[in-house]
């Protein structure tokens, strides 16, 4: 049981930063960055490229994906969204386009590196430290551990720092923003940088603990999109709320149905509150109108 | 020959997938990216009809619109209550759902096993056996089909649709009933996502969830937007361009599975591409 405990923790604390990472992007630009899934998956592949094809030392080859996988993040927004932006697209217009990009970078991947399983891990498979009657591998502890950070960093940052000001100013009103000089354009690529850092950070963590293949980040992304429904953008607390209530949703049906209904589980959670709430969690308009 | 007849049917099966998606996401302004499931909802309920009850195809083919018609009725009816993105991120949820189900019943489904031995189909005591009686069944079926939607989006029902799609509250103040357009749209287009699929189960005999994911629903969608919203004639050269895409490339000389991942990564450029052409908009 208190197995089961620990298990919901740790699914929701890397949900955590997942939907962190991801309402970093929505938060600004108000669409859903499908995208963002091959960030996740990238960051992992990126590691495996330095650390297993050219060798380099583990904490060399994973600031290298960090940064590279953020630079792909942050290109994506200068080469695709942003003249998209331009021409005054709607968010389902760029959500659409993200999935065409979510569409090419993954076979990008299957092309490189094929479609198989890849591993970054070293050694031999633990069993893992015991606390207490509870099994943790060290992989663990260290998402545990970075997770928690980044939250803790990233709602320091939001609240406190100028680029973190600069986002929620885009976010309220980007409009208004330019006119009192916070560029929007650049505030935005800065959010994309950071989600996609922090994304990048969450695909090496899950590549550490369960391996890659190409199509990794997609339901890890959903799972983000979930918690983010559930928990509300612009609420840090919100999100953890949403993160945990995913993760023990999840593990609950894992445990007394299967674990195979997980991902089902995620989306009747995401269906219940789109029926109790269904003007979203933001109140967002429901009917088209040209006002 | 063989091998061009098999794609003929294939391009014939997409036709009307991205048709009935047309009439939902193209005419309805609904861009649904659960047609996979429906699709797969249909294969399967005639797969099961015909491997455990030998129904006749042409019982099936009715019982497997209904019940696809039936969830897609029970999902719009939740489903529409958003719009636009959160449309597509809730369609999305029921693609999962509907694959989790199809993956994990085992007792109905066998799950990742799949179904084995589909009996081809016969109308009236006649086996369709042959690859060319295959076709002229599908051609059939896509030319009913394609007259059906081409009478119903004439229609003044479609013509309703066609207003709503662009602006809710100005349809709804000529007195139109939206949410129930809505919900019939997306609902006779599920209805018409079976056809393809039942045809797709008789004809390769076997089936399992991998031919119904998420990629696939995205593959229609793509077939409807790059042939253009509301384009039946779209639809059809779309399909078939997509359809031989892999065909051609494997022509020109590269294997096998780069072949696959080179259509995809096409048709996600294509994607893209059609998205800065519709950037103000679909109804444009």
């Amino acid at each position: 049981m208190l197995q089961l405990v620990y298990n919901i923790n740790i699914s929701g604390i890397t949900y955590l930063l997942i939907t962190i990472s991801f309402t970093t992007i929505y938060y600004p630009t108000k669409f859903f960055h499908i995208a963002h899934a091959i960030t996740l998956t990238f960051s992992a592949y990126f590691t495996y490229l330095f650390a297993k094809q050219l060798y380099f030392p583990l904490y060399l080859s994973i600031p290298l994906a960090i940064i590279s996988t953020t630079a792909v993040g942050m290109l994506s927004e200068i080469a695709l969204y942003k003249p998209l932006r331009k021409r005054n697209a709607s968010p389902m217009i760029l959500m659409i386009a993200s999935l065409g990009l979510y569409t090419v970078l993954q076979n990008v991947i299957s092309m490189l590196w094929g479609d198989d399983t890849k591993s970054v891990r070293t050694g031999e498979i633990k069993v893992g430290n015991e606390f207490f009657g509870v099994y943790i591998t060290d992989i663990q502890i260290i998402t545990i551990a970075v997770c928690l950070a980044l939250f803790a960093a990233c709602v320091v940052f939001m609240k406190y720092s100028r680029i973190g000001r600069n986002i929620r100013a885009v976010a309220s009103n980007p409009e208004l923003s330019n006119i009192v000089g916070i560029p929007s354009d650049r505030v935005i690529l800065w959010a994309f940088g950071i989600g996609s850092a922090l994304a990048a950070v969450a695909g090496i963590l899950i590549a550490f603990d369960t391996d890659m293949t190409p199509t990794m980040g997609f339901n890890w992304l959903l799972y983000g999109v979930v918690a983010m429904i559930i928990g509300g953008v612009g609420s840090n607390w919100g999100l953890v709320g949403g993160a945990l209530l995913l993760a023990t949703a999840q593990h609950l049906s894992a445990y007394y149905i299967g674990s195979q209904w997980m991902d089902a589980v995620a989306y009747i959670i995401l269906i219940l509150f789109l029926i109790a709430k269904p003007l979203g969690f933001s109140g967002k308009r429901l009917k088209k109108s040209e006002l | 020959m063989e091998y061009l007849l098999h794609l003929l049917i294939l391009v014939g099966i997409y036709v009307m997938l991205s048709q009935s998606l047309n009439l939902s996401a193209g005419f309805g302004g609904m861009i649904s990216l659960a047609h996979a499931g429906f699709y797969g909802v249909g294969a399967y309920t005639a797969a099961l009809l015909a491997v455990s009850y030998q129904t006749p195809f042409l019982l099936a083919l009715p019982v497997a619109m209904l019940l696809s018609g039936l969830l897609a009725l029970i999902v719009s009816a939740i489903a529409l209550r958003t719009i636009d993105d959160y449309f597509i991120i809730c369609t999305l949820g029921i693609q999962v759902i509907v694959f989790s189900l199809m993956n994990n019943w085992m007792s109905l489904t066998k799950g990742p096993l799949g179904i084995p031995g589909i009996p081809s189909i016969s109308l009236f005591g006649v086996a369709i056996a042959s690859k060319w009686a295959f076709l002229l069944l599908t051609l059939f079926f896509v030319a009913l089909i394609f007259f059906f939607l081409k009478k119903l989006t004439g229609s003044s029902f479609g013509r309703t649709l066609r207003a709503l799609s662009e602006d809710e509250i100005f349809a709804q103040s000529l007195g139109k009933n939206v949410y129930l357009s809505k919900v019939v749209a997306f609902t006779v287009g599920a209805m018409l996502a079976a056809v393809p699929g039942a045809l797709y189960a008789h004809y390769i005999s076997y089936i399992d969830p991998t031919s119904f994911t998420v990629d696939e629903s995205i593959f229609i969608l793509s077939i409807v937007i790059i042939g253009g919203m509301r384009n039946l004639w779209g639809s059809v050269l779309a399909a078939t361009f997509l359809v031989f895409l892999p065909e051609v490339l494997r022509f020109v000389g590269m294997p096998n599975a780069i072949a696959a991942n080179m259509r995809q990564i096409i048709y996600g450029g294509v994607l893209i591409y059609a998205m800065f052409r519709y950037s103000r908009g679909f109804s444009v």
